[in-house]
């Protein structure tokens, strides 16, 4: 009886124990929704053409949009995109070849999985120091510099480890052909891992779309339409926060509008990079 | 008889480490014959075969002692191993498709060669999946990925790769370790029918699969040549006792 | 040929010499962050030295008189309130997705909970501000206000007016923030324990409780262990979320319901306007700080996430 007693005992235990893990599960996706759903709410709301066609009206006017904001949005990235995948994609690359039985690429790798949680606002004062100080102004080039910083250690682990993922028969037999090196690499390893590497760079786009922080003191924000990197520059999420802390209710809307637009595009780049590491399974 | 190809003469071979894998190895490879390298698990068989294409030098911390004579040169010696290895080719125990089309996969060593022509690729292509008996299968799926073939398909594919660069020797590192009987069968078939074109060393697990295909076989134990013979002769009537009880399956 | 090979060999060099760059690179950033801080730190490092500097609650731009004590407060106390929450529900995520969820829902679910990590913190401040700010403030506070207060010493965390934009919000932002990072590492770590392990002990009867808490977990330890200390490094250096619910009021908060800074918030809301050179400078020691608190927790993770199933 005893016995039996200690077993539907234990039997509870369990049931209640699994049911918290369960209970944590629906929190996770609870906030998932929450916050989706308050984005999706707020944002369509005041999706309108002139958000994307307009620049900034003057405090308290109606008809503002965020022309300016998106252009440089989309040109910081642009250029840090353009500075900082190909770096990555070269270390990586050294750190999966060349370098691959040094200790100093074992440093670089371990390193860089460390840069990766550095702390962006980080990333940005140390982009002031070195290249808004010295030169004396804010500009587009300052905030591409600071994304590109944050995107090279994820680009460049995400391609050592997809280039480790070719089994290294394949080198060898390229090798065996008679091939060079660097044509190993770049004709057969690049092959095999380049949905990898591909997927690894729309979440380093995904991540650095999103990043406020390390704008803030580099290309700062700018209420004209520009398209000159070497002039402080507006961005959406520079714009999002200066507008969601300051008085007026349209620039409410539009922080909204724009938390929407942004929040759209890097879960959609997350998605996609989701499916293809899916996809890239199954064959 | 003594037409060799060429000549391994107290060829010692140490890794990273100092471990001495190959000891003293000294034997000729004949023109246009299949030499066989048996011996259990271990024994610097595959260590050995690797020598011939230099496939050491990827790695660092090797050594090699003695001399593999070709073409009245020692390879060891050679500063060029790209040209070496397209010279001699080499077939690996796992097939190693690259990830590109069929065409392209064979295509590679000869483009690496510097031939461009579109027409000359395209006839060399052809040529190899012949010769490799590959080309029923594949001729009308040039385009697709060779990581669609079968595993005997992908095995073959390799072996018309190697083909392509038209090369004197032909190294085989267990080619068929990884596939069925069916496919083994057609690779058995494909190398003896090479051996007019090619001269080709074969490192197998499998004492059948050499008394079938060889014309002479290397029996190897710990990093030394045991014995070295007609692959009748080492099957049949074997000098030494080792050999013997090695082929007759009393250890192994 | 000869030509060929010597060029082949040209262009090996070649590219091994510029991805060797590429990578070095890397190094180099690293390297001259710490040193462009420090030299830019060395104002205010002359002014109020370390320990002095850390143990300091001033901030003060007119006196420039500045320590670092209440936003180091700020960090530390919204980042542990952050871990408090967050890893017993991860650890709860983890367990669904490697024991419970039905296969079929494994990548939905999986995919859900990464969704929650792509989610920008910006926007997270924007969810935070007008809608779980106000929320916090109108209804959860005051009932917890109601239930807590009036209990000794632990009702001193409960007093003050709560208005949603305090430690307490932020603190269950920031969990909500680093609860995937948590639980997708915990999942993989959960993943390594031999499957022979855990069938040897349902083998002898045990529950499927029993096997999680009896071999899974221990087994999963210093897997564990390393991905709260990632996910510790990720709350400390979170900027965006806070600086929307935090308040940042330079003060050392004694209850939830006060509001505080961090030193990210404080980078993020005074380094443009900072006028004076000891102001800027004592701003760079902070960023100094968080880099070094934060380099010293990842290093710690590292070597225990590499000896991880081991």
């Amino acid at each position: 009886m005893n016995h039996i007693n200690e077993i539907s005992k234990r039997k509870a235990i369990n049931f209640f124990a699994l049911s918290l893990a369960g209970a944590a599960a629906g929190l996770g996706l609870f906030w998932l929704i929450f916050i989706l759903a308050d984005v999706l709410r707020h944002g369509v709301a005041y999706i309108t053409p002139a958000l994307f066609l307009n620049e900034a009206a003057p405090p308290g006017l109606d008809g503002g949009g965020l022309k300016h904001a998106f252009i440089g949005q989309l040109l910081i990235t642009l250029f840090a995109v353009l500075i900082g995948i190909p770096l990555g994609i070269l270390g990586g690359t050294w750190l999966a070849e060349y370098g691959r039985h040094h200790s100093i690429g074992r440093l670089i790798s371990t390193l860089s999985d460390i840069m990766i949680s550095v702390p962006s606002i980080v990333i940005g004062t140390f982009v002031y120091a070195i290249f808004v100080k010295p030169i004396g102004h804010f500009s587009g080039f300052a905030g591409a510099l600071a994304l590109a910083i944050i995107m090279i250690p994820v680009v460049l682990r995400t391609t050592e480890d997809m280039m480790g993922l070719v089994p290294w028969e394949i080198r060898e037999a390229a090798f065996a052909l008679g091939a060079p090196y660097y044509k190993v690499i770049l004709q057969v390893v690049y092959r095999g891992a380049a949905t990898g590497i591909f997927t690894g760079i729309l979440l380093a786009i995904a991540r650095i779309a999103g990043e406020t922080g390390p704008l803030l003191f580099t290309s700062f924000n700018n209420m004209f339409l520009t398209t000159n990197m070497n002039e402080p520059m507006p961005s959406l999420t520079v714009t999002i926060y200066q507008y969601a802390m300051g008085p007026y209710d349209d620039w409410h809307e539009m922080a909204w509008a724009a938390s929407f637009v942004i929040t759209l595009f890097i879960l959609s780049l997350t998605i996609l990079g989701r499916l293809i590491i899916r996809w890239k399974y199954k064959n | 008889m003594s037409d060799s190809i060429m000549n391994v003469n107290n060829l010692n071979f140490y890794y990273q480490g100092g471990v001495h894998a190959v000891k003293n190895m000294s034997l000729p490879i004949e023109r246009n014959q299949v030499t066989a390298l048996i011996g259990p698990s271990g024994c610097g068989k595959t260590t050995f075969l690797r020598c011939f294409n230099r496939m050491h030098d990827l790695y660092p911390g090797h050594c090699y002692e003695g001399e593999i004579l070709f073409e009245g040169s020692n390879l060891l010696g050679r500063k060029d191993i790209t040209e070496l290895r397209s010279r001699i080719g080499m077939v690996f125990q796992k097939p190693t498709p690259f990830p590109m089309s069929i065409f392209d996969n064979i295509a590679y060593g000869l483009r690496l060669k510097g031939i461009k022509n579109r027409a000359e690729l395209a006839d060399r292509v052809e040529q190899a999946l012949k010769q490799a008996a590959i080309w029923e299968e594949t001729h009308d799926r040039l385009k697709q990925s060779a990581n669609g073939l079968s595993g005997g398909q992908q095995q073959r594919l390799v072996i018309a790769r190697a083909l392509a660069a038209e090369p004197d020797v032909l190294l085989f590192d267990e080619p068929t370790s990884a596939l069925d009987p069916i496919s083994t069968g057609k690779i058995e078939e494909l190398m003896v029918g090479l051996k007019q074109k090619v001269t080709i060393i074969i490192v197998t697990h499998n004492m059948q699969q050499a008394a079938r295909i060889s014309d002479h076989t290397a029996f190897m134990y710990m990093g030394e040549l045991v014995e070295f013979d007609q692959t009748e002769t080492i099957f049949t009537n074997p000098r030494e006792k080792l050999t013997e009880e090695y082929v007759t399956g009393r250890f192994g | 040929m000869a030509t060929t090979i010597k060029r082949e060999y040209t262009f090996d060099k070649f590219f091994s010499g510029i991805t060797f760059a590429a990578a070095f690179l890397v190094l180099a950033i690293i390297v001259s962050i710490f040193i462009s801080l420090f030299r830019e730190s060395l104002t205010a490092i002359d002014a109020f030295g370390f320990f002095g500097f850390i143990s300091s609650t001033a901030w003060d731009p007119v006196r420039e008189q500045f320590g670092a004590a209440t936003t180091l407060y700020g960090t530390l106390i919204t980042t542990l309130l952050a871990l408090i929450m967050a890893v017993p529900v991860s650890l709860g995520i983890a367990i669904f997705i490697t024991e419970l969820c039905p296969k079929v829902l494994k990548p939905i679910f999986s995919t859900a909970i990464e969704l929650l990590a792509a989610i920008p913190s910006i926007i997270y401040g924007m969810w935070g501000l007008f809608t779980f700010a106000p929320l916090m403030g109108e209804y959860i506070e005051p009932i917890l206000q109601k239930s807590f207060k009036p209990i000794p010493l632990l009702g001193q965390l409960f007093t003050g007016v709560p208005l949603g934009i305090d430690i307490l919000t932020t603190g269950i932002i920031l969990s909500i923030m680093i609860t995937p990072f948590i639980a997708s590492i915990v999942r993989d770590t959960f993943a390594l324990t031999p499957i022979q392990l855990k069938e040897s002990a349902y083998g002898i009867g045990a529950t499927r409780w029993e096997v999680i808490k009896d071999v899974i977990i221990p087994y999963s330890k210093t897997g564990i262990f390393g991905s709260v200390i990632i996910a510790m490094g990720r709350a400390l250096g979170e900027t965006m979320a806070v600086a929307f619910v935090l308040g940042n009021k330079h003060a050392i908060a004694t209850s939830l319901f006060d509001a505080s800074a961090t030193i990210t918030v404080t980078l993020a809301n005074e380094f443009t306007e900072a006028d004076g050179d000891l102001y800027l400078s004592s701003l760079f020691y902070l960023a100094l700080i968080l880099l070094g608190m934060n380099f010293l927790l990842l290093a710690i993770a590292k070597t225990f996430l590499a000896r991880r199933g081991r």
